[in-house]
């Protein structure tokens, strides 16, 4: 459902009274850039995912006065902020109005007694760690998508972070903030009383609801986060291994080490090896007996690292790992987030090169299920495969997800060629998509650890994964956003109104 | 445990296995394809079907990649937050026209939002990690140049583009005195008093801005070579480079004022063109022999390289102190497009006095002064705002002079310098200073102050 355009005029003139009119977009290339985020997206019907404006606020009453508008007027509101997510969360499927917070970019307040820093949620962590390090501190909030994801959709995926093993993920490092609610009213969430507070035990606990929701009960506009030292020293060794289970071994005694300044570790299974052999000027001389490898990484001082790393070499050599030496293990960990994912490292099976875009899917798995989950993953990428070449396999990492190693951020790359997708390509992805997420269930996982689970595919099993909790969120749901104007169509959660308005 | 070990005899795809390799099982190369088809060609394509054919897979090597790590790098996206103005959207929208969703007419303004700076390809992961294996870099300098011209074809116009260029092309000379006539007769005016002679086998080429209203910076160079004894003249009818008429999408009049220039300099001898400004330097390295190809037989000599050569030599000691405390800003098309940064760093290390507070060149990455591609004619405002921005970091420093080696630069830079107070000076006349040149000549306009 889109706008009539007689409507369109009625929300821009109402829109006026909030925004100047450099600040409201609707111009055809506007809506078309900001309605894809690079999740799987079904290039071949890009126009059906429009919304039907954008608008750039500057400040929390903006914003709260455009979704007063659009709830008034029953028009959905669809919030964007850096627009990396590897869910669809910022996808309008309605239409309705884009809000994107990239101007509310400022820091407010920067606390070096009590180590926070308060921003506007529309600041990536990369240009925040540019001035937090001038005062020797960061934020250590770290995805794959670091130098240009931002605060406020970390919030709303509730975001998981490679070196979360040792400083916690989104939901840890952000304290507080301000968001506003579909209805228009601003609430201020975090701890009890919010603000500065990281533990409290008053009322519910409100922060986690408000973060992860995908956009579909609000948009947070101001974040109040906890600050660090900057590390002094960082160890990021890489081991080679000739097979994965000796890898797989190996991981799991590094997570379970109890080292206090590991921060990660992760595990790069066959086929993720195989396909870095395609191109990556690190893993093609490697010999042909590297068939696994395995990455710790360490953050603290100097004198906490160097005894942590000569812990965590020996268990490595204790499971038959081949260290790669100092420049690959620098150079490699330095590169996480740009190194693993070009379009130009797309193959058909023959080895055509083809630009391919690509999909992380991931999952939350315990240790122990880890080779029959990837291997069960690999399967159903194959039998894409087998049918065609818009798909191929990327391989797959695992990433400790907490400082024990009881669960892994589990993910496999697929490489999507989308320059071919169709119907049918589209309709054989979308049930790639729920297999894997079934097959996460089935062994006792969540069906995504980092990015969410609102995708076509993926979606209809959440009611399975969350059972009773599931009947919750339809009841919050519609209590807080009475008319379905938050995202909707987002997370099955259109159930909630079945017997009432919809858009 | 392992990943291999599965039940039943294992077919090619259930194994790892790295596509094109030459021990492959041959299976692999025969199994039937349900959805992927050889592209077909169109039998009388119109002027955005030959565009996206030739830009297509360049366009889906950014659109399909989705990382987006140039957007905080956009000196643009900086100042506006807007992300129809980005690397991704000027790639994603090729997709659009290619898929037939978006049109040249609906995308044309938004390409005005660039200063060419070429930040986004260096920043790439598709530069950066596939780079050196594929010699591939991301072109989205060439994408925008190309929209640009693809909209002028199709006679789609952006107003003050428009007036730009037709002045241009009846003044030989763009217009940077706004209203104050320009011409060829005055094209030599910067050199009064300094009996440059014209023609001969190496010429100094001036660009418009220097020629016409920082005119300090060619008359700093040429007394530099002077004083090196370095032989050089001016060209004997000197038209624009034709680059910015190029950047803006005005090709046909970009080629007519290169093959004037070519013409010109073969018509008094000349093999070997100085050039001081960056713009000219990509103009005559790039463009130029894209048009000329072979024929294209001119050795083109950057000054900025030259001088820190001279100073190596012992050919130009500076030896006046010049107290000032400096940073470098590296022009846009040095550094991002040329990778030219070491030089300008030499020289300043060699003039005496001289507190230098620099800023590396990776850092540089995502600074920019908005004078390039164009910007400043049709978006001033974003110009003015990019320039401050630039100051406010120079100014976090805490210096009282920001040094560029850019005269498009350095009026924008020097106007939000005036807001900063903080000094920008060309590091030409830095140099001169230095080499106790008296420099004459205006850095801001006839009628501006001296240098």
């Amino acid at each position: 459902m889109t706008i009539q355009a007689e409507r369109l005029d009625e929300v821009v003139t109402a829109l006026r009274t909030v925004l100047a009119d450099d600040q409201i977009l609707t111009s055809k290339p506007d809506r078309y850039n900001r309605a894809r985020v690079p999740a799987p997206f079904p290039v071949h019907r890009w126009s059906e995912r429009l919304p039907d404006l954008a608008v750039l606020p500057t400040s929390t009453a903006q914003v709260a006065g455009v979704v007063r508008i659009a709830h008034d007027l029953r028009v959905p509101i669809v919030p964007r902020d850096g627009g990396t997510g590897l869910t669809d969360g910022a996808v309008p499927l309605r239409g309705g109005i884009v809000v994107d917070v990239k101007r509310m970019n400022q820091v407010k307040e920067l606390d070096l007694e009590n180590r926070t820093v308060t921003v506007g949620t529309g600041i990536s962590m990369l240009k925040l760690n540019e001035q937090l390090a001038a005062h020797g501190l960061f934020y250590p909030d770290d995805p794959a998508s670091y130098p240009c994801s931002l605060v406020g959709g970390r919030i709303g995926t509730s975001g998981w972070s490679l070196i979360g093993s040792r400083y916690g993920h989104t939901r840890d490092l952000v304290l507080s903030f301000d968001h506003v609610l579909p209805t228009g009213e601003v609430m201020h969430v975090g701890d009890g009383i919010g603000h500065k507070i990281s533990k409290s035990s008053s009322g519910y606990q409100l922060k986690h609801l408000f973060m992860g929701h995908q956009g579909t009960l609000g948009i947070a506009t101001e974040a109040t986060l906890k600050l660090f030292p900057k590390p002094e020293a960082e160890l990021s060794p890489f081991w080679a291994f000739d097979n994965y289970d000796d890898a797989y071994r190996c991981v799991g005694a590094l997570a379970r080490a109890g080292v206090a300044t590991f921060a990660g570790a992760v595990l790069f299974d066959e086929w993720k090896v195989a396909y870095l052999r395609r191109d990556d000027e690190a893993y093609i001389p490697q010999p042909r007996d590297v068939r696994a490898l395995v990455c710790a990484v360490m953050y603290g001082y100097e004198d906490e690292v160097r005894p942590a790393g000569r812990r965590l070499f020996r268990i490595a050599k204790e499971h038959g790992a081949r260290y790669l030496g100092d420049e690959i293990s620098e150079g490699d960990w330095a590169a996480r987030h740009d190194r693993y994912a070009t379009p130009l490292h797309g193959r058909t099976k023959s080895g055509q090169v083809v630009p391919m875009s690509w999909h992380c899917e991931d999952a939350a798995v315990n240790y122990t299920q880890l080779p029959a989950v990837s291997r069960a993953w690999h399967e159903i990428v194959a039998d894409l495969r087998r049918r065609t070449d818009v798909f191929d396999d990327w391989g797959m990492f695992t990433y400790t997800s907490g400082n024990t190693g009881v669960d892994y951020l589990t993910e496999i790359d697929v490489g999507i060629w989308e320059q071919q997708l169709d119907d049918r390509a589209w309709e054989m992805w979308v049930k790639a998509k729920r297999d894997i997420a079934a097959v996460a269930l089935a062994h006792q996982g969540s069906i995504s650890a980092c990015h969410g689970s609102c995708r076509e595919g993926e979606v209809d099993l959440v009611p399975d994964e969350l059972g009773r909790g599931f009947d919750v969120m339809l009841d919050l749901k519609r209590s807080l956003d009475p008319h379905n104007i938050m995202n909707p169509g987002k997370y099955l959660l259109d159930r909630a109104y079945e017997t009432g308005p919809t858009p | 445990m392992t990943q291999l070990d599965r039940e039943g005899p294992a077919d090619p795809v259930s194994v790892p296995f790295t596509p094109g390799m030459r021990d492959n099982p041959v299976e692999l190369t025969e199994i039937p394809d349900e959805i992927a088809r050889e592209p077909v060609a169109l039998a009388d394509p119109t002027l955005t079907e030959q565009f996206t054919e030739e830009w297509r897979n360049a366009s889906y090597n950014c659109f399909s990649s989705g990382h987006k790590f140039c957007r905080e790098v956009c000196p643009v996206m900086q100042v506006t937050r807007n992300e129809s103005w980005t690397p991704t959207a000027f790639h994603a929208n090729v997709v659009a026209m290619d898929r037939g969703e978006l049109t040249i007419e609906d995308v044309a303004a938004d390409y005005v939002n660039c200063t060419q700076c070429g930040a986004c390809e260096l920043r790439c992961p598709n530069t950066l990690f596939t780079g050196d294996f594929y010699r591939f870099r991301t072109r989205t300098v060439d994408v925008v140049k190309a929209v640009r011209a693809l909209a002028v074809e199709s006679g789609v116009h952006q107003p003050a583009w428009k007036t730009w260029n037709a002045r241009t092309d009846e003044l030989t000379h763009e217009p940077v005195l706004g209203e104050t006539p320009i011409s060829q007769e005055h094209v030599r005016d910067w050199s009064d008093g300094l009996d440059l002679p014209i023609g001969g086998e190496t010429v100094l080429f001036v660009d418009c801005e220097a020629a016409f209203y920082r005119t300090s910076v060619p008359r700093a160079v040429a007394q530099i070579l002077q004083q090196a004894g370095y032989e050089f003249g001016l060209m004997g009818e000197q038209w624009c480079c034709g680059g910015p008429a190029a950047e803006m999408g005005y090709v046909d009049q970009a080629k007519r004022f290169a093959r004037h220039n070519l013409d010109n300099w073969r018509s008094t001898g000349t093999t070997r063109v100085l050039v001081l400004d960056p713009h000219d330097y990509i103009s005559f390295t790039e463009d130029y022999p894209k048009y000329f190809g072979a024929d294209y037989d001119i050795e083109v000599v950057l000054v900025v390289e030259l001088f820190a050569q001279l100073i190596r030599e012992g050919r130009l000691t500076p030896s006046v102190p010049v107290e000032r405390s400096i940073s470098y800003h590296d022009p846009c098309r040095l550094n991002k497009r040329k990778g030219i940064w070491k030089e300008p760093r030499e020289i300043l290390r060699a003039i005496p006095g001289l507190d230098f507070k620099d800023v590396d060149r990776v850092t540089q990455w995502s600074y920019c002064s908005g004078g390039g591609g164009g910007l400043p004619v049709e978006k001033p405002e974003l110009t003015a705002a990019i320039s401050a921005s630039r100051l406010e970091k120079a100014a976090a420093l805490g210096v009282d002079t920001l040094v560029s080696a850019c005269p498009w630069s350095e009026r924008p830079l020097g106007e939000a310098g005036d807001d900063a107070q903080i000094d920008v000076v060309d590091i030409h006349e830095l140099l001169a200073e230095s080499l106790g040149i008296t420099v004459g000549g205006t850095r801001r306009g006839p009628g501006g102050d001296g240098a």
